[in-house]
């Protein structure tokens, strides 16, 4: 697909200091990194059999209200997290052996051309309101996504590439794709986003479909109490659980509550009541409590994403200057800004990827900047620096100065940032934007430097921030680097996971070494249960909490 | 009676027209493009188009604010940018929930308002008076929020007497509405106590007490009756102000009402939906004043319509 997609698709992924974290695009190399909490370990049904027991609610607090359960429709994460519980996908992701597995297709085949992909639907699979599973359940459903009149734009987006889809009969669905695409499969095993729907329910429902969704998974949508909570009770006749679960049958707890918060020290305070038994994503500085507590336990990873990092417009004269940017790399402590602003909770980012998503190169850690404050003015002085007698960098008579552009959010890593700056002689401005207008000017290039923060789950999101016909969008570094532009079309559309896997460790070291950002923390993403609910994990290829397994201890 | 009514209901109208002008002028009034605002940097400009014509921002200014005060007449407040739901059933979905809390704040709030004030007239000058009043000058100073925050702490986490967001049921309710009736009925209690000591003073009160009646009798009976005029209609506004009031309670309690509601919507820049709540409020605010208004008039028989309206 062309630009226009990139574009659109791009909107997505990035988020300014927004709570919300796009997701759901899976990758399948995104099982290698260690999305893992203290009891988030790989799928083992028979340890969990052993003693788990059905009944139950299980009851999770979280610090928003859907705004559709249409899943095409939806903008936010918690009918993300509701889908992957009331629904199903094509394939699954062994999360053990990153292998593609079969789920609700038996199995599939894909054409010599890699452009045609025919998969056998399974049988018996009936979806919650009766209506049983059939190849033309998926046509329908992937026709509504890609109807732009749907406004499916994330789901869409996973089906980047796809010309067509046809059930020649009831239990054959195919794909035909204009090119061979790197993700589409992957993108295949996406439970939230890509799960088949009820045609008959969504137009029995009509305009009310949001409020009353319907899927084929292990819990089935009960109630919505505006305001309140929303209610799934189990879905009995589930027996058809993705293949890597040892067990196929129903799930244990009775009911699955979401309840909403407005105000995060009443969610913990519920959680500390026990009016709810999970905390969906806490702040960091509520985690280290938990931490310490024996009778909680935190479901967490590292995000999908960057967490805090800064863009250098190479259109300043001074940040034209390769060493200028390496320099202020090198001078930023991300240790001592992980204490601060995230109370230790987070790992420092050394490249433009995090370690969760596919394509990750852990070498980076090694080839990346660390804290140097010393080498760090001596690369300003290898560039005809020299100090002032105030102590800053001079060079034909001009002082180094700088402006870094924020939302007021920030304002404490930036504080932290303008006085590491200063260390080396580089005198930092502050300039607080809203958000809207932070985004506008960095966009159109009139800025210096910039804090950014970005979600995302594959690494395609690099070619919206550094190929070159992404100036004008998310190019803020308005970079223009032929090799890069090359890498990065590449790894768009390269099937084969170890071949893309190079490319895009090609890619990072790139970015690494003309050091277009200063990458600076990945922060975790924290859910706090309590004991009494034994087994919640973390769905790693989204992130999402994959109660499957999960049982409430009986009092 | 009939032409106050008459010229009440009129000038409500014309205070709900100023609404509609200012939740109106919300949209325009935010910096930039509020296309732009609403969704966000990166939103495709086929979904600009299509918000600002769905809106009518395309049009020019007067004929937007036709439109809109057309809308409102036929009852279309707008869409909810978020939901897709019509902003109406919103309100109605949460509006019940505020009303319900409101009310019975404010039930609380007459009950010890009118008893603290009462004793506190009645034992004038002692231990008790001082007491109450010291509690009222308390309660007028306390941010609801503040003592929300403290019964929360104290009665559900430490305490476990009351859950949190457990749902809206009787017991859900009694903490949130106790905070809410507790600070409001410090300004019953003092306006009942100033006008219980001066109605105490007259001499039907020592005739009364000549006569042996019992002193509950004198007390509820006789001299409340001559306070009520000034604290029924404090009642009244007391009950506006609540019902705006309950924003920062709910979202202290978790409450499911306009409150929650306006203020997710103001996070997720959903205008239509702050538009809706702001006006919805600006009525119910009206109206309740009005009827205050009107009611006032009419249990003061002092009162004298024709005079009134000409001042």
């Amino acid at each position: 697909m062309g630009i226009g997609f990139r574009k659109a698709f791009s909107s997505l992924g990035i988020l300014l200091l927004s709570a919300v974290i796009a997701v759901g695009c899976t990758s399948k190399g995104s099982g290698e990194s260690e999305a893992t909490g203290t009891n988030s370990a790989s799928p083992n049904a028979s340890e969990a059999a052993a003693s788990a027991q059905p009944g139950g609610t299980i009851r999770i607090g979280i610090m928003e209200e859907a705004d559709t359960l249409d899943i095409h429709k939806s903008v936010m994460n918690l009918p993300s997290q509701i889908g992957i519980q009331i629904g199903g996908a094509l394939l699954s992701l062994n999360p053990a052996t990153n292998e593609l597995e079969p789920f609700l297709a038996d199995s599939y085949t894909v054409s010599e051309d890699g452009k045609t992909l025919t998969f056998k639907i399974r049988e018996g699979v009936a979806f919650h309101d009766g209506t049983p599973l059939t190849a033309q359940s998926f046509k329908d459903t992937f026709e509504r996504i890609m109807n732009p009149e749907t406004g499916a734009t994330t789901a869409a987006s996973f089906l980047r590439g796809v010309k067509s889809v046809s059930a020649p009969d009831d239990r054959t669905f195919v794909i035909e794709m204009e090119t061979p695409s790197a993700t589409l499969l992957t993108n295949l095993t996406d439970m939230p986003f890509l799960q088949p729907l009820s045609m008959s329910a969504i137009e029995a429902a009509g305009a009310d479909y949001g409020r009353n969704p319907v899927g084929v998974g292990p819990w089935k949508f009960d109630k919505w109490v505006p305001g309140q909570s929303i209610l799934l009770s189990r879905n009995d006749a589930y027996n058809w659980g993705p293949s890597f679960y040892e067990r196929k049958g129903k799930a244990y707890p009775d009911q699955v509550e979401y309840k909403f918060f407005t105000d995060m020290q009443t969610m913990m305070a519920a959680l500390d009541t026990g009016s709810i038994d999970i905390a969906y994503k806490v702040d960091t500085s509520d985690a280290k409590r938990y931490r310490d507590n024996p009778n909680y336990t935190l479901v967490e990873a590292d995000m999908q994403g960057l967490g805090l990092f800064i863009e250098m417009n190479l259109e300043n004269e001074t940040l034209k200057d390769v060493q200028v940017r390496k320099a202020i790399n090198k001078a930023i402590n991300k240790d001592a800004i992980i204490q601060a602003v995230l109370n230790g909770e987070g790992s420092p980012a050394y490249g433009p990827l995090p370690s969760t998503i596919f394509g990750y190169d852990p070498e980076v850690e090694k080839y990346g900047y660390s804290y140097d404050a010393n080498g760090a003015a001596q690369m300003l002085e290898s560039s005809g620096w020299k100090k002032n007698s105030g102590g800053i960098m001079e060079k034909d008579g001009k002082p180094l100065q700088l402006e870094l552009a924020i939302t007021n959010q920030d304002s404490q890593a930036a504080q932290m940032v303008q006085a590491m700056l200063k260390e080396i002689g580089i005198e930092l401005k502050i300039q607080v934007w809203d958000q809207a207008t932070l985004l506008q000017k960095v966009s159109q290039g009139e800025y210096d430097m910039n804090f950014l923060i970005y979600g995302y789950n594959d690494p395609d999101i690099l070619y919206n921030f550094f190929h070159s016909s992404q100036i004008g969008g998310l190019n803020h570094v308005r970079v223009r680097n032929s090799d890069l532009d090359k890498l990065l079309a590449e790894g768009g559309a390269t099937l084969d996971q170890e071949k893309r896997k190079q490319i895009y460790a090609k890619i990072q070291n790139i970015i690494v070494d003309e050091a277009y950002w200063a990458p600076i923390y990945v922060p975790k993403v924290i859910h706090v249960a309590n004991n009494k609910i034994q087994n919640v994990k973390l769905q790693k290829s989204t992130l999402l909490l994959d109660l499957y397994d999960s049982w409430v201890k009986p009092k | 009676m009939i032409s106050f009514v008459l010229n009440r209901f009129v000038s409500g109208c014309i205070v709900i027209l100023g609404l509609t002008v200012l939740s109106f002028l919300l949209v325009h009034l935010v910096p930039g493009d509020p296309v732009q605002v609403m969704l966000g940097i990166h939103a495709t400009p086929e979904r600009m188009e299509e918000l600002r014509s769905q809106l009518g921002l395309d049009k020019p200014l007067w004929t937007q604010y036709v439109r809109y005060l057309s809308d409102l007449l036929h009852g279309d407040l707008g869409t909810s940018i978020k939901t897709g739901r019509p902003v109406l059933v919103e309100i109605a979905d949460r509006f019940p929930e505020t009303a319900k809390l409101a009310v019975s704040a404010l039930v609380i709030a007459i009950v010890i308002g009118i008893l603290t004030g009462t004793l506190a007239a009645r034992f004038k000058g002692s231990f008790i008076d001082a007491l109450f009043t010291g509690f009222a000058t308390l309660g007028v100073s306390i941010p609801s929020f503040w003592l929300g925050i403290l019964l929360v702490m104290l009665f559900s986490v430490t305490l476990k007497w009351f859950p949190i967001a457990n749902g809206t049921g009787f017991r859900d309710m009694i903490l949130p509405a106790l905070t809410l009736g507790v600070v409001a009925s410090t300004l019953i209690s003092r306006l009942t106590r100033n006008g219980m000591v001066d109605a105490l003073s007259n001499d039907y009160i020592r005739t009364a007490r000549a006569k042996g009646l019992e002193e509950r009798t004198i007390l509820f009976r006789h001299a409340l009756r001559n306070v009520l005029i000034p604290v029924v209609t404090v009642i009244g506004l007391q009950l506006a102000s609540l019902i705006g009031g309950t924003v920062i309670i709910e979202q202290v309690f978790n409450w499911p009402g306009l409150g929650t509601m306006a203020i997710g919507s103001i996070l997720s820049r959903d205008f239509p939906l702050i538009q809706g709540t702001i006006l919805f409020m600006g009525v119910v605010y009206v109206v309740i004043n009005t009827i205050v208004d009107i009611l006032y008039h009419a249990i003061d028989p002092r009162v004298e319509f024709g005079a009134k309206v000409a001042s």
